[in-house]
C-alpha cells in the first residue's frame, strides 16, 4: 500500500484517496454528498475516468451500496459542452 | 430526420446500419472520431489459423459497404444529451439536435484507470491511447515504456506496440492499494491469464493452462516464476514486481518498482527506480453506457459481462421504446461479435418498423451467427463471457414479463 | 518522438500532404488528417497544457475523447479536445495555464 494514501483518484479535480477516506468518515455522507463536498467526478471530464474507482471507493466507504443500482447517478451533459451549444445559440 | 440514428460508428453501429439501411431504412449515424470504425481502426492481430485480423480494413470494408446504401455517416460529433418525447428520440450534440423514432446506442467501451501514485504526469496514457497512437496516427508513444496491469487487452496492446517497433521494457502489476482489487494479486492474475487462450503471453501458459487451472500447480508456477520476469516476445512479464509510484519532473522519467510476494504484499527493502518516458495502464475495459442511463434505461450489474449493462433482450432492445444497444455496451467482447450484434441489432430494428417473415428469417440467421462467432472466437476478454449473457436472457424474461404483467394492471 | 512510416503489416506511409501549425507560438509541422494530438506528440510534445489550480502538467490520457486531460484554446476557442480535432494549416494552438487564484492564496497564507 502507498504509503500516505495520496494517490490522486479524480485527476480533473485532484481529490485524494485520503480526502474521500476523510470526507466520508468525518460526514458518514451518502454517494451524492461525498462527490459534492470533496468534487471528484465532478471536474472537466465529468467522472468519465475516475468513476468505476470512485464507485469502489464509495462501495468500501458507504454502506447498502446495492451492486444493481449505480452509486451516482448519470446527467446530462454527458460530454462537456460549451453554454453556447446547451442554449441553442449554435443551432 | 432519419428513420434510425446510430451513436458509434464501430463495428456495433456500422453493421447495424447495414442492416437495417438494406430494408430500406434511412439511417444516420454519429461518432466523435475523426473518422468511422471505431476501436476496429487500431486493432492488428494474428488469429490462431494464421490469418491476420486487420481491424483497419475491416473497418473500410464496413465503409464501402455504407456508400451504397442510405447511410450517412457524421463524424466529429459528441453526444451530450438524450430525450425521448411522444414518438421521438431527442439526440442532443454538438452539432444540434438530431431526431429519430428508433436510436441504436453503440457506444462501446472505456477502460478502467487505475490510479497510481504520479499518474497525473504526462506520457502516463490508458493502453487504449498508446493503440490509437500507434496504429491510428503512427506516431510513437515513446522510446522506452512500461505497462501497468496485466490482462488480455494488455497483452493484445502489447503485441501490436512490438509490431510497430515500440519498445516496451516490461509489465508489471500495479501495487496493491486500498482501491486496487485482482490487479494486484500475482495468484489472481496467473488465473485470469490462463483463461486468455492463444493471446495468453507464453507457450507455457498456453499449452499449459489446462494444468495451470489447479491451484496447487498454479501457486508452484508462481513460486518458482522467474524473477526477471516470463519474455512475451523480448518484453518481459513480471508478475512479482508491482508499480509503486511513476515519477517524473514535468513529465514520465521513470516507475518506482517492488518485489511483491504470491499474494502482492509489497517485499520491503526491494523498491529500485526503472528508467521509462512513457506508462501505459491497462485496467480492461467497461462498457460505455452513459447514454443509455441518461435515457432512464434499467441496468444490472453482470461481472461477467464488464460491469454495469443495460437491461436488453437477444434482439438487442431495451425495456425503453425505441431504444436499442449493440457491441460492447452489452458487455466486453471482441470486434467481431460486436458487427454480428451489430447486424441482429440493425434487423430487430427493421422488424419493429415494418414486421414481416423475410426480415424475421434474416434476424434468426444473424442471431445463430452471434453465437457461432462466439463459440468460434479466439479471444476472450472475460472467460465466463457465456455465463454473463445468459444472466442477461434471464433479467429479460423477468423484466418482460413483469412489463406485461404491468400492462395488464393498468 | 518520431512517426512510424513504415509497418510490416499496416504497409507505408507515403505522400502525405504536410503543413504547418503554430503550438504557443512555436511553428511546427504537422501531416494532414492527423489529429493535434497526434502532431504535437510527433513533434516530441508532451506537455499539452497545466491545470488550472495546481499548475500540475498534464498529457492526452485516453485519447479518445473521455478524459479531456487534452483540451487545448484552437483558433480561440477553449477545451477543444486536441485528440478528436484535425489538425488544420496554420491553425494557431494554445495551451491552458494554471490560474492565478488570489483569494485562495490569501487564506493559504493567513492559515
Amino acid at each position: 500500500m502507498h504509503k500516505d494514501n495520496t494517490i490522486i483518484i479524480c485527476r480533473c479535480e485532484e481529490v485524494t484517496y485520503s480526502t474521500l477516506q476523510e470526507t466520508a468518515k468525518l460526514h458518514q455522507c451518502s454517494a451524492r454528498e461525498l462527490k459534492l463536498r470533496t468534487r471528484a467526478g465532478m471536474g472537466f471530464c465529468g467522472g468519465r475516468t475516475c468513476r468505476p474507482i470512485l464507485d469502489r471507493v464509495i462501495e468500501d466507504f458507504i454502506p447498502n451500496t446495492t451492486a444493481d443500482a449505480i452509486p451516482l447517478k448519470y446527467q446530462p451533459p454527458v460530454r462537456a459542452v460549451t453554454f453556447g451549444t446547451v442554449g441553442g445559440s449554435n443551432d | 430526420m432519419s428513420e434510425i440514428l446510430i451513436i458509434g460508428a464501430g463495428p456495433a453501429g456500422l453493421s447495424g446500419a447495414i442492416a437495417c439501411a438494406q430494408h430500406g431504412l434511412k439511417v444516420t449515424i454519429i461518432d466523435e472520431f475523426i473518422k468511422p470504425g471505431g476501436r476496429l481502426l487500431g486493432q492488428l492481430h494474428q488469429e490462431p489459423s494464421g490469418e491476420w485480423w486487420n481491424g483497419m480494413k475491416e473497418a473500410e470494408k464496413l465503409i464501402n459497404e455504407t456508400k451504397t446504401l442510405p447511410i450517412d455517416i457524421r463524424c466529429g460529433v459528441s453526444v451530450y444529451n438524450i430525450e425521448r418525447h411522444d414518438a421521438d428520440w431527442y439526440v442532443y450534440t454538438n452539432e444540434g439536435v438530431f431526431e429519430s423514432p428508433y436510436v441504436l446506442i453503440a457506444t462501446g467501451a472505456a477502460e478502467y484507470a487505475i490510479p497510481v501514485p504520479g499518474w497525473t504526469l504526462p506520457g502516463v496514457m490508458s493502453i487504449g491511447a498508446s493503440q490509437v497512437m500507434t496504429n491510428v496516427h503512427r506516431v510513437q508513444v515513446g522510446k522506452k515504456g512500461i505497462i501497468i496491469g496485466a490482462n488480455v487487452l494488455a497483452f493484445a496492446i502489447l503485441n501490436e506496440l512490438q509490431m510497430a517497433g515500440i519498445n516496451i521494457e516490461r509489465v508489471v502489476l500495479p501495487a496493491e492499494s486500498p482501491i486496487s482489487k485482482k490487479e494486484s494479486n500475482p495468484e489472481e492474475v496467473l488465473k485470469i491469464l490462463t483463461e486468455a487462450g492463444h493471446l495468453a503471453p507464453s507457450a507455457l501458459l498456453r499449452n499449459g493452462s489446462k494444468l495451470m487451472k489447479i491451484d496447487s500447480l498454479r501457486r508452484m508456477a508462481l513460486k518458482y516464476f522467474p524473477k526477471g520476469g516470463m519474455k512475451i516476445n523480448g518484453t518481459p512479464l513480471q508478475l512479482k514486481k508491482a508499480a509503486i509510484e511513476i515519477v517524473g519532473n514535468e513529465k514520465v522519467e521513470g516507475v518506482k518498482l517492488a518485489t511483491i510476494d504470491s499474494q502482492g504484499n509489497i517485499i520491503s527493502g526491494t523498491e529500485k527506480l526503472y528508467e521509462a518516458d512513457f506508462v501505459c495502464i491497462a485496467g480492461g475495459l467497461y462498457p460505455l453506457a452513459e447514454l443509455a442511463a441518461v435515457a432512464g434505461c434499467p441496468f444490472k450489474y453482470i461481472p461477467q459481462l464488464g460491469g454495469h449493462v443495460p437491461i436488453h433482450s437477444k434482439n438487442m432492445e431495451t425495456p425503453i421504446p425505441g431504444m436499442f444497444v449493440a457491441g460492447n455496451i452489452t458487455g466486453i467482447e471482441s470486434g467481431k461479435i460486436a458487427m454480428a450484434q451489430g447486424t441482429v441489432a440493425g434487423l430487430a430494428i427493421a422488424m419493429a418498423s415494418q414486421s414481416n417473415a423475410k426480415i424475421d428469417e434474416q434476424l434468426q440467421q444473424a442471431l445463430q451467427k452471434v453465437e457461432e462467432v462466439r463459440t468460434k472466437s479466439p479471444i476472450q476478454f472475460i472467460p465466463e463471457i457465456a455465463e454473463g449473457r445468459l444472466a442477461m436472457e434471464r433479467v429479460w424474461e423477468k423484466e418482460s414479463n413483469r412489463g406485461e404483467l404491468e400492462r395488464v394492471i393498468f | 518522438m518520431t512517426r512510424i512510416v513504415h509497418h510490416p503489416i499496416l504497409g507505408s506511409l507515403n505522400n502525405r500532404q504536410k503543413f504547418s501549425f503554430v503550438f504557443n507560438g512555436q511553428e511546427l509541422e504537422a501531416y494532414e488528417n492527423e489529429t493535434i494530438a497526434a502532431a504535437l506528440l510527433a513533434n516530441g510534445i508532451r506537455t499539452l497544457r497545466h491545470h488550472e489550480e495546481s499548475g500540475s502538467p498534464r498529457g492526452f490520457y485516453c485519447n479518445i475523447g473521455h478524459c479531456m486531460e487534452c483540451r487545448l484554446t484552437v483558433n480561440e476557442q477553449a477545451n477543444v479536445r486536441a485528440c478528436l480535432t484535425t489538425v488544420k494549416p496554420n491553425m494557431a494552438v494554445q495551451s491552458g495555464k494554471q490560474h492565478p487564484n488570489i483569494v485562495k492564496r490569501m487564506v493559504e497564507e493567513n492559515e
